[in-house]
Parts: structure tokens; C-alpha cells; sequence
């Protein structure tokens, strides 16, 4: 086995860990216990949370900034496409041709997904007041690793394994993490409104 | 350098520690400074300040959470941006937390994540008001209540008073010698509460609610010892001082021998002791408590009472009160209310679980120091209620009505604003 391989092994394994840990965490705390007398259904609320609730046309944060909106999408859906791949890369998995070139057409639109972000960070006095180095590190560590997966779809080599390497070792410590965190955030905003009756919303 | 002491810092630092629990350790790790909830602010949106992003709120807990409680900002601070809690920052959080928001939650529903960004801010005024640091007009506020009853200090000789002569006129307005505002009786059905204001300086909202009460033959009182609603101290974030006046109120309400508490027209006091006391107090209360609100919505809905809707015909928009609607769940009882009592309404857009704050909330009528920001951001309220075209606004919330008086005098609106107890009391249909 290439020695790349015992690197994406270990720094792979390196983050699962330390993800786990954090989702571990999270569950072990728990929540403080609410004496008041709930008025809704917290379960349909937290299904409510994780689904509609999250629907462009429910989300200010979408409907308000729809290129921003369709660009975060776009390179969400790219960084989880670039793992898938990078699992089948490392199982040595082959594609054909014409398979290479639209996937390669995606990731590269998707790449220029994160770099119009990363610009917009860059540049917007908004975001810079809020942004620290890590956003910015967070940002190139992605779009690159969805640039570098691309040349690997035109020309293999072990560049990306070393990329990915890297991401992986990077992924628990700063905002990565919220890959983790997105899902316990919009368990604990269900748990919230619909322990008060607020979610699901049912006429309004 | 700092010249907060140690002790200070670490009070504040102590609050941090204690949250521990998974809510908390969600939401300040989950910021991803995307900014796209900045328009769904309404301080953003009166001056576009990127202060006022409701990201920059969970950046300034975060960033010491992160300072404080990760080995990345122990060690890397640079790279996360973790601060040290001086005074510099403690000066940042004043006017942020107290200054630049009224935690009515609006971000929460908008956050691409899902933050809970009301949620954190409570947590920065927390940490503030352990350090000291409590704005000072609202700490009197709150000091009003803990050492007279009630948050506007009235003496129960002027309550007494003001009752009674709100009683004679309910008497003569109903022609029934009989019809009576009933204090202290022991073993009624329910307590009724008031927010202070209105003893002070809107007494006819008690009389409707009592013209109310009289119509539908409700056994009632109210408490001379504790009428106050309101629980200032949620929004200082003072728990010791909440529990006090939450302990208060279960007090009284046992006393009495109650079994249903109603809470008055007033979002905050709603939620501070249905949603919050319990929690204050680690209890679960053996009474049932409802919001006035909700009581009139049954009243109509099992005909307990007979409304109309010929008396008001005049165009009647309606604002819901934020810790009410989106922070309660109570959104649809003020719309059947209205639909059986008013001939014309309309919606305000945005609206519902939805709407914009009127600026008033968070404690912010209390706390004269940001006056200039808190009727800037009602141009956005005003706005709001210029365009729908009413005459009449109605919410749910002696708060809110404070600061739509005030909007409408500022704006020059030409509205008259009324609480849901008076549009009810003005529909009745008495039976002889």
C-alpha cells in the first residue's frame, strides 16, 4: 500500500475521533430540565426544524440573498461529492470517461462556488468584522480540496490524498465542525419551539 | 491592560462554565459567519451597522468561549479570534447586548444554521449582570419591583384607589350596582394579573377586562400583594432577582387558593412566568396558567360571551408582541379574537410568528440610554403600520402599546392603539 494511503488512513481516522468526540459530547451534556408545562408537540417540531423550516422560501438567509444562497448550496453539495470520490478513489475505483468529464464540469463550478464565497468575505465590511483567519483557512481548505479533486478526475496522482489529509486534520478544530454542529443546532431550535407550541407552524 | 478585577472576570467567566449543557455548547459552536441574518434584524435593517448583525452578537460569546474553554483559542487564539474578556470587551457587550437587541428571536427562525443568536444574547447580559454591568434604568426597574411589588413602584393605597374608583365607574357603565372589580377574595376560579403601567396610566384596559370578566360571569380577582406580571429581571438577566418575583406570584397564587393564574396582556411577563419561572424556581407549577389571551379566545369560542362585530368598523391591523407569538406559540387566538370582534382587518406584512419587534422589547422601554436607537428602529413598526392603512392598532401587550404610543406620536401615525381586553370589552353584547 502507497504511503499516502497510511496518510489519508490516520488523518482520516484523526477526525472521525475527534467529530465523535464532539458529537459525543453534545449528547452526554444534555439538556437542562424545562419544569414549564410544554404546549406543542416537540417531536413533529424537531422534524419540522430539520425539513420545512429549512426551505428556501421559509429562510430569510435564502429567499433575501438568493446567489449567495444557490452558491453555499452548489458548494455544499461539491465538498460532499468530493469525499464520495475520494472514498472510491482510495477503494481504486474507476470511472468512465464521460462520467470524469461531468463530474469535472461540476466540481469546477462548484469550486468557483467557494471562490465567489471567499471573494465575498474578502471583500463585504459586514463579513470582515465577523470572519476570522479560520473562516478564511476553512474556505480555501474546501475549494481547494474540490479544485485538487478535479485535476485528480483529469490526471490521478497522490496530490489530493495529501489535500485531503490535511482537511481531515483540520476539519474538528475550527469551523468545519459544523457539520457536526448544523444538525444539533436545528435539534435544539425544534426543541425550543415546539416545546412552546411556536413549530410546526400550522396555518401561518 | 485591564482594570476589571480578577473576581470580575472570573463572576462572568463562572457563567460560562456553569451553562455546560448541550444547548449552549450548540449554539456558540455553531456561527459558520455566513451574515445572511443580518436582514432579519430589525437594528441591522434601521442603519445597516454591521454591529448590529445578529452574528456579531454570537461572535462576541463565542470568541470567549473560545478564548476560555478550547485548546485551539487557549493555544491559537489568533486563529479563531478568541478575546479576553476586559474591559474593552465588557464595554462591547453593554452595548451590544443590552444596546443592540431585543432578543425577539427573529434571527433564530432566519439563521442558515439554526443559531439560537436571542438565546446567546441572553447569556452575554447573564454574564454582564453577574459582573455588574446591568444597565443602570433597568436594574431600577427591576429594584422597583423587588422592593414595592411592582416595577413602577405604585403604592397599594393609589392601587386600592385607582380600583375603586374604576369599579364605581364599571357600575355606572353597566348600570349594575353589583358589578364589582374583585381584590383578594380567596377561592375564586382564576387571578388576574396586570402589567404596572396599566394602574398608572392605562386604567380603562383593567376596567374592559373586567367588563369582560363580568359578562361572562367569571369568578375573579386580582391580588393587591401581587398583581405584577412583569419580571424585569429575565431581561437583566438576573436569576436571582427573577426568581424572587416569580416566587412571588406562587406565592400569592396559593395563597388565594387559585386555580388558574391569568397572565395579562404583556409578552414579556407571559413569558417570563409560563415559560421561564418554572425554570427559575425548578418547580413545576400545580396550577394552571393561561395568557389573557388565550382566556378571551375561550370565552368566544364556548360562547361564554356574545361579541360582535358591527360596533368597530374601522380598518384594525394587529401587532404580535414577540416573547407572545414567536417566543410563546400564541398566534392564532389574537386572529380568532379579532376575526369575531372587528368588522375590517388586515395583516401587517410581515406578520404573525414572523413579525417584526416593535423595538420596545428586551427591556428596551426600561432602559433610557438607547432611546434615540429604540425609536429609530420602530420606523421599521411605523412603517410597517402606515402601510397597512388601519385606524386602529391592536396587541396583545401593555409593552408594546407603550412604544406604539410612542412610535405614533414620533411618526405621526394617527392610529389609536388598544390592547385585545379593550377591543373585546367594545364588541360585548350584554344580555339584560
Amino acid at each position: 500500500m502507497a504511503w499516502y494511503f497510511y496518510l489519508i488512513y490516520i488523518s482520516m481516522l484523526f477526525c472521525i475521533v475527534v467529530s465523535l468526540y464532539h458529537l459525543v459530547r453534545i449528547i452526554r451534556l444534555g439538556n437542562a430540565k424545562d419544569y414549564s408545562k410544554p404546549a406543542g408537540d416537540v417531536k413533529a417540531a424537531v422534524k419540522y426544524s430539520m425539513t420545512v423550516a429549512m426551505s428556501p422560501t421559509k429562510k430569510e438567509s435564502a429567499y433575501l440573498h438568493l446567489p449567495t444562497y444557490a452558491a453555499g448550496i452548489l458548494y455544499h453539495i461539491g465538498t460532499f461529492v468530493s469525499f464520495l470520490l475520494l472514498v472510491l478513489f482510495i477503494l481504486e475505483i474507476e470511472f468512465p470517461n464521460i462520467l470524469n468529464i461531468l463530474l469535472s464540469v461540476f466540481l469546477s463550478i462548484t469550486t468557483i462556488c467557494g471562490v465567489s464565497i471567499l471573494i465575498k468575505r474578502m471583500f463585504s465590511k459586514d463579513l470582515k468584522l465577523i470572519s476570522n483567519p479560520d473562516d478564511y483557512i476553512s474556505n480555501i481548505l474546501v475549494t481547494a480540496f474540490q479544485l485538487v479533486t478535479v485535476l485528480h478526475l483529469i490526471n490521478s496522482g497522490y496530490i489530493l490524498f495529501i489535500f485531503a489529509s490535511v482537511l481531515f486534520l483540520y476539519i474538528p478544530f475550527g469551523k468545519l465542525k459544523h457539520f457536526i454542529y448544523f444538525f444539533a443546532a436545528r435539534y435544539q431550535l425544534g426543541l425550543f419551539f415546539g416545546h412552546r407550541g411556536t413549530w410546526p407552524v400550522k396555518n401561518k | 491592560m485591564t482594570t476589571v478585577s480578577r473576581e470580575t472576570i472570573e463572576k462572568g467567566l463562572d457563567i460560562l462554565r456553569e451553562l455546560n449543557n448541550s444547548k449552549f455548547i450548540t449554539h456558540v459552536n455553531s456561527c459558520v459567519h455566513c451574515g445572511l441574518c443580518g436582514e432579519s434584524c430589525m437594528y441591522y435593517l434601521a442603519n445597516r451597522e454591521p454591529k448590529n448583525l445578529p452574528a456579531y452578537k454570537v461572535e462576541l460569546i463565542s470568541s470567549l468561549y473560545r478564548k476560555y474553554f478550547t485548546f485551539i483559542g487557549k493555544h491559537v487564539p489568533d486563529l479563531v479570534r478568541a478575546k479576553e474578556l476586559d474591559d474593552k470587551m465588557i464595554e462591547e457587550m453593554v452595548d451590544v447586548f443590552f444596546g443592540r437587541c431585543t432578543m425577539c428571536g427573529r434571527c433564530n427562525f432566519h439563521c442558515s444554521i439554526g443559531v439560537d443568536i436571542a438565546y446567546l444574547t441572553k447569556v452575554g447580559r447573564i454574564m454582564l449582570t453577574e459582573m455588574g454591568y446591568t444597565p443602570a434604568n433597568l436594574q431600577s426597574t427591576v429594584d422597583a419591583a423587588i422592593k414595592t411589588g411592582n416595577n413602577m413602584a405604585i403604592t397599594t393605597e393609589e392601587f386600592v384607589d385607582t380600583l375603586n374608583w374604576l369599579e364605581e365607574d364599571l357600575q355606572d357603565d353597566l348600570n349594575d350596582p353589583n358589578a364589582k372589580i374583585h381584590v383578594n377574595e380567596q377561592g375564586k376560579e382564576l387571578m388576574y394579573t396586570l402589567n404596572p403601567r396599566e394602574p398608572k396610566f392605562f386604567p380603562l384596559s383593567i376596567s374592559a377586562m373586567a367588563k369582560v370578566f363580568y359578562a361572562a360571569k367569571e369568578s375573579w380577582t386580582l391580588s393587591t400583594k401581587m398583581y405584577d406580571v412583569t419580571n424585569y429581571a429575565f431581561f437583566s438577566g438576573n436569576s436571582k432577582e427573577a426568581q424572587i418575583i416569580a416566587q412571588r406570584m406562587v406565592d400569592e397564587v396559593k395563597s388565594l387558593g387559585i386555580k388558574r393564574l391569568i397572565l395579562a396582556e404583556c409578552g414579556h411577563g407571559d413569558r417570563a412566568f409560563r415559560w421561564e419561572a418554572p425554570n427559575f424556581l425548578s418547580q413545576k407549577f400545580d396550577f394552571d396558567v393561561i395568557t389573557s389571551v388565550e382566556l378571551l379566545a375561550e370565552y368566544i369560542r364556548t360562547e361564554k360571551i356574545k361579541v360582535t362585530t358591527e360596533n368597530i368598523t374601522d380598518l384594525v391591523t394587529l401587532h404580535d408582541p414577540c416573547n407572545l407569538s414567536r417566543n410563546g406559540g400564541i398566534f392564532e387566538e389574537q386572529r380568532f379574537i379579532l376575526k369575531n370582534t372587528v368588522k375590517n382587518f388586515v395583516e401587517m406584512n410581515p406578520c404573525g410568528i414572523n413579525n417584526l419587534c416593535c423595538g420596545g422589547g428586551g427591556g428596551q422601554l426600561a432602559m433610557s440610554e438607547y432611546n434615540e436607537r429604540r425609536m429609530s428602529i420602530g420606523k421599521l413598526k411605523a412603517d410597517q403600520i402606515r402601510n397597512t392603512g388601519a385606524k386602529i392598532v391592536v396587541t396583545p401587550c401593555h409593552n408594546c402599546v407603550d412604544q406604539l404610543l410612542q412610535l405614533n406620536s414620533a411618526y405621526k401615525l394617527n392610529v389609536q392603539i388598544k390592547t385585545l381586553a379593550e377591543i373585546v370589552a367594545d364588541a360585548l353584547i350584554l344580555e339584560n
